[in-house]
């Protein structure tokens, strides 16, 4: 065999080796922490743009409680983040941190009445501004919603959901909805064993939803690009995001299935956070939502019937191709889904 | 045009010409098995069979587990009470302590940032009088 044949051999299978064995550094938009409470934080993304070229309202970024928010800041010229910062929001992001099993007793309660509006109240303190916006991602969404519609006076002016599951009605759609039907799934069985759900099995979960892509499909890609950097540097971000999962804490996983996927109380108004009655009609922040066609986690059915009940006037439903992750992470991202965020809030952020 | 035909026609030929390469062929192959296959899983794991295996498998094991991690933690629990040594309880409600502590500094903190912030000048006015 040629020398050169057997030195390229060698070549792809150090890259194979190094993109599988390590991290990539992602989240890499200068921040710092403004707040914590427990294991969240509340980060401020330095500004890039002058005080008097920013938008006025600062936005406040929510992501899910089972995954790091890396997700919106993933690499550099590839992050959410960074494109808001370059078009001049101040923007905020709130990690909720790992829970560990002394946090097994939170809730989705505590999340919204307790941690959320005491990191709102620094966002104010820290910006000047009383008014804000706030994107809600995937379970983000369903706190933001709950916040947005429990706290309709708190000077939320623009909510912007993404991909968020907030109907669970149409149970035959829902792949998770089938898979935590309460026949078969015993929550309080895992919950006894483990305390919170654990991190492996929310993987399992979100993986075997597309086994073959998932478990085959998506290393066969990275072998057939290895030798083109730009594929393998995308692939490897994605990875190290993908498999750094973080446990959910117990109640509130709890309350994610029973209340939610079993019995949709949300949707139905009956939904009950410290004795409040979690009633979208409330809600009058200007609403856009960002409904993923190819989501297969949360399918579209999941996030449209929010614009018939919430109680604002000023609604959007934002339809785009793509995936879960991939309608703000993918390649098309950066063309479609954040000029569009921009230009929708821009207008809505004086 | 003229051009325009040439140039088609001199890429047909080129492309006819391709040596047959059997990687490519294989790569085909694979990818079009693959799509069968992910395809048929899916909707495989969309099935009521599905959920009640996976259900099944899931709940047996956390049966099967439940008297052994019941003894484990008693055993620990007084292990660790007889040497002295903190418990998971005690550390748990170490941690409640803590966090609760932690809203009351941020409380505090709230109320110097109201008290840093510029007053109005109406409310200044009326102090004034």
């Amino acid at each position: 065999m040629a020398p050169e044949v057997i030195a390229q051999a060698e070549e792809r299978l150090r890259r194979l080796t190094q993109v599988l064995t390590t991290r990539a550094a992602i989240a890499q938009t200068p921040k710092q922490v403004i707040w914590t409470l427990n294991k969240a934080k509340l980060y401020r993304y330095v500004p890039v743009v002058s005080a008097e070229q920013r938008h006025r309202l600062p936005l406040l970024l929510v992501f899910a409680l089972m995954n790091r928010p890396d997700i919106l800041d993933l690499r550099p010229g590839h992050s959410f983040v960074e494109f808001m910062v370059h078009k001049g929001y101040d923007v905020y992001l709130l990690d909720w941190g790992t829970p560990g099993l002394e946090d097994r007793h939170l809730k989705f309660d505590d999340y919204t009445l307790e941690y959320m509006p005491r990191a709102i109240r620094k966002l104010k303190a820290v910006s000047g501004c009383e008014e804000f916006g706030v994107l809600g991602w995937c379970i983000g969404a369903i706190l933001t919603t709950s916040y947005a519609a429990l706290r309709p006076d708190d000077g939320l002016r623009n909510l912007i959901l993404l991909t968020a599951p907030l109907d669970f009605s149409n149970k035959d759609a829902i792949t998770f909805a089938k898979w935590t039907d309460q026949r078969y799934f015993d929550v309080e069985k895992i919950l006894a064993a483990f305390g919170n759900m654990p991190s492996e099995m929310i993987e399992y979960g979100a993986k075997a939803l597309r086994p073959v892509e998932n478990y085959i499909g998506n290393y066969i890609r990275l072998w057939d690009n290895l030798d083109d950097p730009r594929v393998v540097e995308a692939w490897h971000a994605m990875h190290t995001w993908v498999t750094d999962n973080i446990p959910m804490a117990g109640a509130t996983f709890r309350q994610l299935i029973v209340d939610l996927y079993q019995n949709n109380r949300l949707m139905q108004g009956s939904w009950m956070l410290r004795g409040e009655r979690v009633d979208v009609r409330r809600i009058r922040a200007n609403l856009m939502t960002v409904i993923a066609e190819g989501d297969h986690i949360t399918p579209c059915c999941q996030s449209e019937s929010i614009h018939q009940k919430a109680g604002t006037r000023d609604k959007e439903l934002y339809r785009i191709p793509g995936g879960h992750i991939g309608v703000m992470a993918g390649s098309g991202a950066s063309k479609h889904t954040w000029p569009h965020i921009d230009a929708w809030l821009g207008k809505r952020s004086a | 045009m003229k051009e325009k035909d040439s140039g088609s026609a001199q890429s047909n030929p080129s492309e006819s010409s391709r040596p047959f390469d059997p990687l490519e062929a294989w790569k085909s192959m694979r990818d079009a098995s693959l799509e069968v296959w992910a395809k048929g899983l899916t909707e495989a794991v969309n099935t009521d069979a599905y959920t009640q295996a996976t259900g099944a498998m899931l709940d047996a094991y956390l049966s099967a587990s439940a008297p052994f991690r019941e003894v484990m933690q008693k055993s620990m629990a007084q292990a660790l009470e007889q040497l002295g040594l903190p418990t998971r309880a005690d550390f748990e409600s170490l941690a409640e302590r803590m966090t609760h502590l932690e809203m009351r500094l941020d409380d505090m903190d709230a109320k110097l940032d109201q008290l840093a912030r510029p007053r109005p000048a109406r409310s200044k006015s009326k102090k004034l009088k």
